[in-house]
């Protein structure tokens, strides 16, 4: 196929994170909407890799899924850390720092 | 040369509609629903369908590690959260301040239609005519990739070791349930103080 299908659907998937990550309020689909936005960022850097025929695109694509396990990993540790002292996971209810 | 590239052929254009019309869905529907857990075995639906385009760009590494990485660990780690917060929203699309987000949406949606506008464009160029041939014969598997990790990318390799390292570190620190002075009878599973 041409790369130029892939890149379009690459912004769609990207648009589709951006949409959830703004109206949802409950973090834990914030968090899957970020993770919707990094998959759609790999698969242009997998297309991009692919019509320049080079294979650092794929290393780069590695390292953010790396990045992705990390994100998520202390992600969602914040939300159980959240969830548990107030017993609610709404962003816009969560505006303080203190304990 | 002289060669005619053909187009697509008829497969390879059925593969990547069914794929991209999966990726497509899965993603709508992981935004929409209301119950996280739904939402999570459709998340794995779209990772499992972008694994499929990976391969079909010839990254099969990245098609397997897709798999495994995404649509296995991280979802798996998804669910225990889910699990352990387990709270369907009652409200599930925020309606205060939602002047603010629609303009935000608005002004995405606007981004997406310029690179959009500009990659329809520029459809014409090497870059994004992807051929059928490969550029070099092992393109996209594991040997040439582990290669070029063990090779160019050595050091960014090991600091992403690190940082995974330091990322369970934290998230255990973060997610322990008792406090660490607190006596070993009580356990604050409710109420306040978690950290």
């Amino acid at each position: 196929m041409p790369g130029h299908y892939y890149i379009l659907l690459s912004l769609a998937l990207f648009f589709i994170g951006t949409t959830g990550a703004l109206l949802r309020r409950n973090a834990l689909f914030v968090l899957m909407s970020l993770e919707l936005q990094l998959g759609a960022g790999s698969l242009a850097l997998l297309t991009f890799a692919r019509g320049l025929g080079d294979q650092k695109g794929h290393v780069v694509a590695f390292f953010v899924m790396a990045l992705a396990a990390a994100e998520v990993a202390v992600g969602l540790a914040i939300v159980v850390s959240v969830y548990r002292s107030r017993r609610k996971i709404d962003l816009d209810a969560i505006n303080e720092l203190r304990n | 040369m002289n060669v005619i590239l053909s187009g697509p052929s008829l497969l390879e254009k059925m593969a990547f509609v069914f794929l991209a019309v999966g990726v497509l869905t899965g993603a709508l529907v992981t935004i929409t629903r209301k119950s996280a857990i739904a939402a999570v075995i459709s998340l794995v639906g779209t990772f499992c369908a972008m694994a499929g385009l990976y391969a079909t760009l010839s990254a099969h590494f990245l098609a397997v590690l897709q798999v495994l990485v995404y649509a296995g660990a991280i979802m798996v780690l998804f669910i225990f959260a889910v699990m352990i917060v387990n709270r369907d929203d009652a409200h599930p699309i925020a309606l205060r301040g939602l002047f603010v987000r629609a303009a935000g949406v608005l002004a995405s949606g606007y981004l997406f239609y310029r690179v959009a506008w500009i990659v329809v464009r520029e459809r014409q160029t090497d870059v994004l005519a992807t051929t059928i041939t490969l550029p070099i014969p092992d393109y996209g598997n594991v040997a040439s990739i582990g290669r070029l990790l063990f090779s160019d990318f050595l050091f960014p390799f090991e600091a992403v070791s690190l940082l995974l390292l330091a990322a369970v570190v934290a998230g255990v620190m973060i997610a322990r349930p008792t406090r660490p002075n607190a006596d070993m009878g009580t356990r604050t599973t409710s109420g306040g103080g978690a950290v």
